[in-house]
């Protein structure tokens, strides 16, 4: 069984100031680490290789130029923590979009040939974003299941545990806390939610070897694999807004009741 | 105003689209509903307000599709809500979402008409339906919008998103590709108001049967998500040394869904462990909420939440440091504001 994994990177947030009153982003630490959801997703991988002989391959969510700092990293890692293989997306350094992202991994998945199953992130954590998944299933014509908290696979297909709360999603299905189990034959697409699984530690000697070895990642030119002309972006980024300037120390006047009424309406709106 | 205007406007308000319209390109701002308990969900009411106001901005129709199993009954709000035309595909293979039911639907109809924007709500059916529509027809995708304006020269629709969840917002656009598919977050647009008078009548969509590629096996009985480490717990609330009766603060923490901690204070009394300690030398957070009872806030603590999106304290001393950071400050001793607050909270 063959499992590719699409990982990406963020810019962790602890190193950045967004300074509302002059709108303007502070990068303080520029440290990237891996997608949350996206190490969800290794973890279900790996999880899915400790009960079988699956192999398991890292694959990039972003075209990164090949200078970017730490662009391979989080392949590098996912080699430690138990993948079999990492390969990265070389040759062109301009932005891509999900869309066009999502051709160059469907031709990365035919060109490895034999996968039956592709996980990743259900969202990322910095835009929010959780179409490359589906993106990916369309092109392929391949099922989907997002937003998992468990996937399993059993001979050939899987099965999924995912929390749907609003009919018609939801219908007569899942007990009380609204999880339930789909199932899918591969292959297929599954996005997994962040949070979902607690992902396991690099081995220590595994990353050693990683960062030793230059060649560990293997290297694919982008325009041996798909027409480069497909992967203009569609989406285009025209500017930033901020919000107002936060106001602390609103204090609340009153008797101790009145207090706790209007605390309490405010906490109702915003746990919704 | 005189009565020829006034039928001009009844007029203009009764026109219904014709297919020409749709044919000659431009065809119209779509919104593509979700369905709640039996009822048209808030937030596809929500993006009929936007649809709207996108529409009368460029000369546009409101078009909205109404997918599942005796869904008639809903159609009328729609219109209320701002709808120029609703189509309906009512068949009992819609009952539950299905992707592939769904997507056929949506897809035959969307290849005919050729919508200029396609408003989904950000939900599961929503964000699924607009990703692999946009793929299917070579659109462009823009998720959890929370703000639109327009681009009207070139008829480009400029979405806001947030960034970090809400840190700040990014404008995207999608200049060239059509159809604009947008997921709105749900209660970032307004509910329009439902205007009692606009009726119409919908056009009935063909179901043609397609068989899920997902299929529900049942409740997942006895499962258990992990824990939420306390860095990333979205409520949380806060024990101090002034709190008296612990046991209120955490069924505090129980009615809002939320997770207690304290300062260094409270584990000095031995009421938590040292792992819930708020401090810089202990835990840091950014919960969307942090409730602070009785908690002082010294240096390190206040540095410690200084990434939590909403901060309430409740501290009997007006001079506590925990003032200068909270967003919402009551100035009382917690055990005369918390039993009231719970109550409050029933």
């Amino acid at each position: 069984m063959k499992i590719a994994v699409i990982l990406g990177r963020v810019l962790n947030p602890a190193g950045i100031v967004v300074n509302r009153r002059r709108g303007r982003i502070f990068v303080n630490r520029e440290e990237y680490v891996m997608q949350p959801a996206d190490r969800c997703a290794l973890e279900a991988a790996l999880q899915i290789k400790d009960g079988s002989e699956a192999e398991v391959i890292a694959l990039p969510r972003d075209l990164l130029p090949g200078d970017a700092v730490g662009s391979a990293d989080v392949l590098r890692r996912a080699l430690s923590m138990g993948a079999d293989r990492a390969v990265n997306f070389t040759g062109r350094a301009s932005d891509v979009d999900d869309a066009g992202m999502t051709h160059v991994l469907a031709a990365a998945v035919e060109r490895l040939g034999g996968v039956d199953l592709v996980l990743t992130g259900a969202t990322t954590w910095d835009t929010g974003q959780s179409q490359l998944g589906p993106r990916l299933a369309e092109v392929l014509d391949w099922p989907q299941v997002v937003d998992a908290w468990a996937v399993r696979v059993i001979d050939d297909r899987a099965e999924v545990v995912c929390q749907i709360l609003s009919s018609p999603v939801r219908g007569d299905r899942g007990g009380g806390s609204g999880y339930s189990i789909f199932e899918v034959d591969l292959p297929a697409v599954v996005t997994v939610h962040p949070g979902a699984l607690k992902s396991r530690y690099p081995d220590g000697v595994r990353l050693i070897n990683v960062y030793r070895d230059d060649g560990v990642v293997e290297q694919w030119d982008v325009a041996e694999m798909v027409d480069t002309g497909n992967l203009v972006p569609l989406l285009e980024k025209r500017g930033q807004d901020f919000p107002p300037q936060r106001e602390r120390g609103v204090q609340l006047e009153g008797t101790p009741q009145e207090m706790a009424k209007a605390l309490a309406g405010e906490l109702k709106k915003r746990i919704g | 105003m005189g009565d020829s205007y006034l039928d001009l406007l009844m007029a203009q308000q009764e026109e219904t689209p014709t297919e020409e319209i749709a044919a000659e390109g431009g065809g119209g701002i779509w919104v593509v509903a979700d369905i709640i308990d039996g009822a048209v969900a808030p937030v596809t009411l929500e993006a009929l307000g936007a649809a709207r106001t996108l529409a009368d901005a460029l000369g546009a129709y409101v078009y909205v599709v109404l997918l599942g199993n005796g869904v008639a009954d809903l159609v009328q709000i729609l219109y209320q809500a701002g709808a120029d035309a609703v189509r309906v595909a009512d068949d009992a293979s819609l009952a539950e979402f299905a992707l592939e039911p769904y997507l056929q639907v949506l897809s035959d109809l969307f290849q005919t008409d050729q919508p200029e924007v396609v408003i989904f709500g950000a939900t599961y059916l929503g964000s699924q339906l607009a990703a692999r529509l946009a793929q299917a027809s070579g659109g462009g995708l823009v998720e959890r919008v929370v703000a639109v304006s327009l681009d009207e020269a070139t008829r480009t629709v400029q979405a806001s998103v947030p960034i970090y969840g809400g840190e700040y917002f990014e404008i995207v656009a999608c200049p060239d590709a059509r159809p604009q598919c947008l997921t709105i977050e749900p209660g970032a647009f307004p509910v329009p108001f439902l205007d009692a008078y606009r009726t119409g009548e919908p056009a009935l969509l063909e179901v043609a049967p397609v068989e899920p590629r997902v299929r529900w096996v049942g409740a997942a009985e006895g499962f258990e998500p992990p824990d939420v480490p306390l860095s990333r717990a979205p409520v949380i609330v806060a024990a101090g040394r002034q709190v008296d009766d612990f046991a209120l603060v955490e069924r505090l923490a129980a009615r809002l869904g939320g997770r207690v901690a304290g300062d260094r204070g409270v584990r000095d009394a031995g009421w938590i462990e040292a792992g819930r300690v708020i401090d810089v030398r202990g835990v840091e957070v950014a919960p969307e909420m942090y409730v602070a009872v009785g908690v002082r806030g010294d240096t390190f603590h206040n540095a410690a939440i200084e990434k939590a999106r909403f901060i309430a304290a409740i501290h009997p001393d007006p001079d506590a440091p925990i003032f200068q950071v909270a967003d919402l400050c009551i100035e009382a001793d917690p055990k005369d504001v918390l039993s009231a607050l719970l109550e409050a909270l029933q």
